[in-house]
């Protein structure tokens, strides 16, 4: 029998954790919805495969999405993740609020602290954040991190900007 | 926290059935990427969608505590298919499913791991019915479903598959009488 740890981390607002099964309807609500566009384009089943595909990291490998609860309320307010689906030329940091939770800044904290964690378990040398060049929220989130756009970097989407995160930079 | 991922080791007179490991995606690959082998289980796009089913599939157990084993011929080391309990968004219920690989047909590899999995979900998990979803024209898979006991029960619109035909498993005391 396997055991993984999934961290639970804080953050001044937030605290972030292990995904449950019970949060699927939430999760599906957002990757149907317009505000997926720049993730990709999915329907029931396909946001079910994301979901279940994104547990499956933490057996495989040790690292992958947590959900973001905000501490005052205990809402469900989006999931950040390190993510290393086969597609993706390098391990990716990735963010997401759901619908109701942005403008306060919730994405970026929560990713500080995820990448804070992920640099300091895993060792990792870089990560990357591909971003769909349109979207602009997400660019701020990634410049926030101190992330640096690289031009250089591989990717598979044409439309992205892929930023890279140092481990040092600070949240702005 | 911490997840538990609690994959049983099943065995059988001829098969170990496990849980799946990184190794295992390279022959899955392979069968779901080939539209003719992997018609009647649902074909991947491309490798990075296969990629998708395999960490899905693990994070099934994670989340629910079944999903497919990997099969193994005891000594030969190396995936010969897989089988499994599966029920994911959109599917009317529990099901029991099987997949042999190239070069592993015609040797009942897919009776006899269809059959443990079967008795396990029985004993284990508690269930109390299970269905095997076909597709129209999958003849080898209806042989197996009632080789194995089971009967057509009726159609139905899969989620995925389009018309699909389900067939009932005998229940828990009358699968362990012995189905064929």
């Amino acid at each position: 029998m396997q055991t993984v740890t999934i961290p639970t981390l804080s953050t001044e607002r937030l605290t972030l954790r292990a995904p449950q099964a019970i949060e699927f309807a939430t999760y599906r609500d957002f990757m149907i919805s317009p505000r997926a566009r720049f993730i990709g384009s999915f329907d029931v089943a396909a946001a079910w495969r994301e979901f279940a595909a994104g547990m499956g990291h933490w057996a495989l490998f040790g690292y992958g999405p947590l959900h973001v609860v905000r501490d005052e309320d205990g809402a469900l307010v989006g999931e950040v993740g390190i993510l290393n689906h086969d597609e993706y030329p390098e391990l990716e940091l990735g963010w997401t609020l759901f619908d109701g939770f942005e403008g306060h800044g919730y994405a970026a904290e929560a990713a500080y602290a995820l990448r804070a964690w992920a640099f300091a378990e895993h060792k990792f040398p870089s990560l990357v954040s591909y971003i769909d060049g349109e979207n602009a929220a997400s660019i701020a989130v990634a410049k926030r991190l101190g992330a640096v756009e690289d031009p250089g970097a591989q990717k598979t989407d044409p439309e992205d900007v892929v930023y890279r995160h140092s481990g040092r930079g600070r949240l702005q | 926290m911490s997840l538990a991922l609690d994959i049983p080791r099943l065995e059988t007179d001829r098969l170990i059935l496990r849980g799946p490991e990184h190794g295992d995606f390279d022959p899955l690959c392979d069968f779901l990427t080939d539209p003719v082998r992997s018609e009647g289980f649902g074909t991947e796009k491309n490798r990075s969608a296969a990629w998708r089913w395999f960490a899905l599939n693990i994070g099934r157990w994670a989340l629910h505590g079944y999903g497919y084993f990997t099969i193994e011929i005891k000594d030969m080391a190396k995936p010969a298919g897989i089988s499994g309990i599966w029920n994911p968004e959109g599917w009317p219920e529990p099901e029991v499913g099987w997949v042999v690989y190239d070069g592993y047909e015609g040797k009942g590899i897919a009776y006899e791991a269809a059959t443990r999995v079967r008795d396990w979900a029985y004993d284990s998990l508690g269930f109390t019915t299970l269905t095997s979803n076909i597709v129209p024209g999958n003849t080898r898979s209806v042989a197996l479903a009632e080789r194995m006991g089971a009967w057509f029960e009726r159609s139905y619109d899969n989620v995925h598959m389009g018309a699909e035909m389900l067939y009932r498993h005998p229940g828990p005391s009358a699968a362990q009488e012995g189905a064929a």
